[in-house]
């Protein structure tokens, strides 16, 4: 799908020097073979979990309390439904990994097909994520955000960091005002800006 | 022709100044959000629906019916101007607009797929206005097992047709109904899947899992594998008065014409909705363009932008048409629309046309006046939009998850749901990296409670008796066009791969 001419922009000097955070350069020369077995490890533990949630349901179904007046279908019989198709689904999917068809990823605008998987990232990301969730209670809704915005903008190579930061405070007072104070949503807006009346819900 | 006063009515509502504003500020939103890059229509709208959440129903309506056609049209922007396909709907048109524009011919590509869209969107409307009250009043008279097979008629085309893999979309329907499956039965009140967790016992939110596959699913794929450089945004020449020549206008009026007639009837029926109106109109116009033309197919045709285009707004007209008179979603974009009809209390269905009556009409009429705004608009505006495509992307992602957490939040103010969120954006990250379709979660998330429901309806009225589900007409119907739709499914398919 991707138009040929748009390869050109993929990074391929090796060793040259990047500024933002991403894979080494040099990975996405060895590609190719090196990739292909990890890959395949990946996707067979997904398709192993998908059969493995369907054993579970189909287990679990059997403790689900059927009321004496239920005539028909009572509440386990859907459930036993959905566990079958996901065991079905499962079964065949670990047998299509492991004659190596495996699946293919999704595109997209700024995905670049070339590069290799920067697990960092993802770790990083949803740590941010994680530390934004229980920010919002103790230091309130606009710097929790602040910490999530500038976080992730840093995590995915802004620079410098204290402007990523800066538009995270920014980002989130501008959102606290617009949403809490004008369309009413009950946005904690935490210790430090309790008193100010235009950003309460 | 009462629904034409009802219709005119509906005018008199939206045309009251301050639900004007509201209507421009849904487009407006609408659009900017589509044109994003990594945001296709179902994600804008998941997105933006806490923006309605503390607005009268009336208004939230007016803005979302300018929110989903602004994302719809959004997308097309997206892929004539920037160098790599957008979302799916508008893939055919990443291959001729971007070439157009490459060719210094942008300008006209632009032009004919905002004319298009709004011609087609304005005669698939109109088709709106005279088919929803006659389905409606069919629906009426569906039974239990009627509507099941409906719902049996979607989970298989989305399942089946969405995605490249047959197993994989099988495992996300599957995921999906096991999610819509915790919670509270309906039928007997008893738990399941709750995990004892009292936060389960409600169900888990869709806006939470839409918008954890969608916004923050993509926000850490595309993380994982950051196309870093320089973003290339194809210039557009300026002043709008040269930008359709006689020879465009010439070349465009019929493809937009047969965009409309594709587009409309393939977004009513349960066919996986605009990807497929935009690929059988671009078939067909390549097909119907003469031996000179055909040529220029895959290196600019202007035929192969203003079909699909048009086709794609038809269809996002059409698929309202299940949508409010039967709920039946068939797209995940209409799935999430659901969603946000209930957040409002508006539940889709046979009934909805007679008991919220005026509210429905309002929403066709804010359609209308949605997708004028849209080409009024869109023209003039494309400087802004081109500056949008210029965001650097770690702030737009960024700021993607940051209104995912925020959707999530406004939810319940509880920020166990934001930590549902990251779980839910982890799953959408795997099933993206190992080529899972996400659509069919969120479609099987909302549909599979109401299909059940349907099903033991019919299984007590029938005292256990399964042939009941088949005996009626309409239900024989509807299974065998499963059979018929696999079949054309798997031939679409193979002509999609050839074109490829």
């Amino acid at each position: 799908m991707r138009p040929d001419d748009a390869a050109p922009e993929a990074p391929t000097e090796p060793g040259e020097p990047t500024t933002e955070t991403g894979p080494p350069t040099s990975d996405t020369l060895q590609q190719g073979p090196a990739e292909r077995p990890r890959r395949r490890w990946g996707e067979l533990v997904l398709a192993l979990a998908t059969a493995a949630l369907g054993v579970y349901v189909l287990v679990a179904a059997g403790s689900i309390t059927v009321p004496g007046s239920a005539n028909t279908l009572g509440p386990r019989a859907f459930p036993y439904l959905v566990g079958g198709m996901l065991v079905a689904a499962g079964v065949v999917l670990v047998a299509l990994v492991l004659s190596g068809r495996a699946g293919e990823e999704e595109g997209g605008e700024d995905v670049d097909p070339t590069v290799r998987t920067d697990w960092l990232t993802v770790v990083l990301l949803v740590i941010t994520l994680v530390v934004h969730v229980f920010a919002i209670n103790v230091i309130g809704w606009p710097f929790a955000a602040a910490i999530l915005f500038g976080g992730a903008a840093v995590i995915l190579g802004a620079r410098p960091w204290w402007r990523a930061a800066l538009a995270g405070l920014v980002l989130g007072l501008v959102v606290q005002v617009v949403f809490g104070g004008l369309l009413g949503l009950s946005l904690p807006a935490g210790p430090l800006l309790e008193g100010v009346p235009f950003l309460r819900g | 022709m009462d629904n034409f006063s009802a219709l005119l009515e509906g005018f008199a509502t939206v045309l009251h100044p301050v639900y004007l504003l509201w209507a421009l500020f849904g487009v407006f939103i609408g659009t900017a959000v589509g044109v994003l890059p990594g945001i296709g229509p179902a994600m804008t709208i998941a997105l933006l629906l806490p923006l309605t959440y503390s607005l009268e129903p009336t208004a939230a309506i007016i803005v979302f019916a300018g929110i989903y056609y602004g994302g719809m049209y959004g997308g097309s922007t997206t892929s004539i101007l920037l160098n790599t396909p957008g979302e799916s709907a508008s893939i055919v048109t990443a291959i001729e607009g971007n070439k157009m524009a490459r060719a210094g011919r942008g300008a006209a590509a632009l032009a004919t797929a905002a004319i298009g869209s709004f011609v087609a969107g304005t005669l698939a409307t109109v088709a709106l206005t005279f088919m929803a009250p006659v389905v409606a009043r069919l629906a009426v008279q569906l039974g239990e097992p009627d509507y099941f097979a409906l719902m049996v008629v979607a989970f298989v085309t989305v399942g089946a047709l969405l995605g490249s893999s047959v197993p994989r979309g099988l495992a996300s329907l599957s995921l999906g109904l096991f999610l819509g499956l915790v919670g509270t039965d309906t039928l007997t009140g008893q738990q399941r899947f709750t995990f004892g967790v009292p936060n389960l016992a409600d169900g888990i939110d869709v806006v939470v899992v839409a918008v954890g596959l969608f916004a923050v699913g993509e926000a850490l794929y595309v993380g994982s594998r950051m196309r870093h450089g320089k973003i290339q945004v194809i210039p557009v020449e300026k002043g709008w008065r040269t930008w359709m020549k006689r020879d465009d206008w010439r070349r465009s009026w019929k493809p937009w014409l047969r965009g409309a007639a594709i587009g409309f009837p393939v977004g009513t029926i349960p066919a996986g909705g605009a990807d497929v109106a935009t690929f059988l109109s671009y078939a067909s116009e390549r097909r119907l363009a003469g031996k000179e033309r055909r040529k220029e197919f895959g290196k600019g045709a202007i035929e192969g932008v203003a079909g699909p285009e048009a086709a794609n707004n038809a269809a996002a007209a059409g698929v309202l048409v299940p949508l409010l008179t039967l709920g039946l979603p068939t797209t995940a974009t209409a799935a999430i629309m659901i969603v946000a009809f209930q957040s409002y209390g508006i539940q889709p269905g046979p009934m909805l046309l007679q008991n919220e009556s005026a509210l429905v009409w309002a929403l066709v009429a804010s359609l209308y006046l949605g997708n004028l705004m849209l080409v009024v608009l869109n023209l003039p505006l494309v400087g802004m939009w081109v500056r949008v495509l210029r965001i650097p992307r770690h702030y737009l992602y960024a700021g993607i998850i940051l209104f995912g957490a925020l959707g999530s939040y406004a939810l319940n103010f509880s920020p166990v749901d934001v930590l549902l969120l990251v779980l839910i954006g982890l799953a959408g990250f795997f099933m993206r990296r190992y080529g899972y379709p996400v659509a069919p979660l969120v479609v099987g998330m909302i549909l599979g409670p109401m299909a059940e429901d349907r099903l033991r309806r019919s299984l007590a009225i029938s005292q256990g008796d399964l042939s009941y589900l088949v005996t009626s007409p309409f239900a024989a119907t509807a299974y065998a066009a499963i059979v018929v739709l696999l079949a054309v499914g798997i031939w679409l398919k193979r002509r999609e791969r050839a074109a490829a």
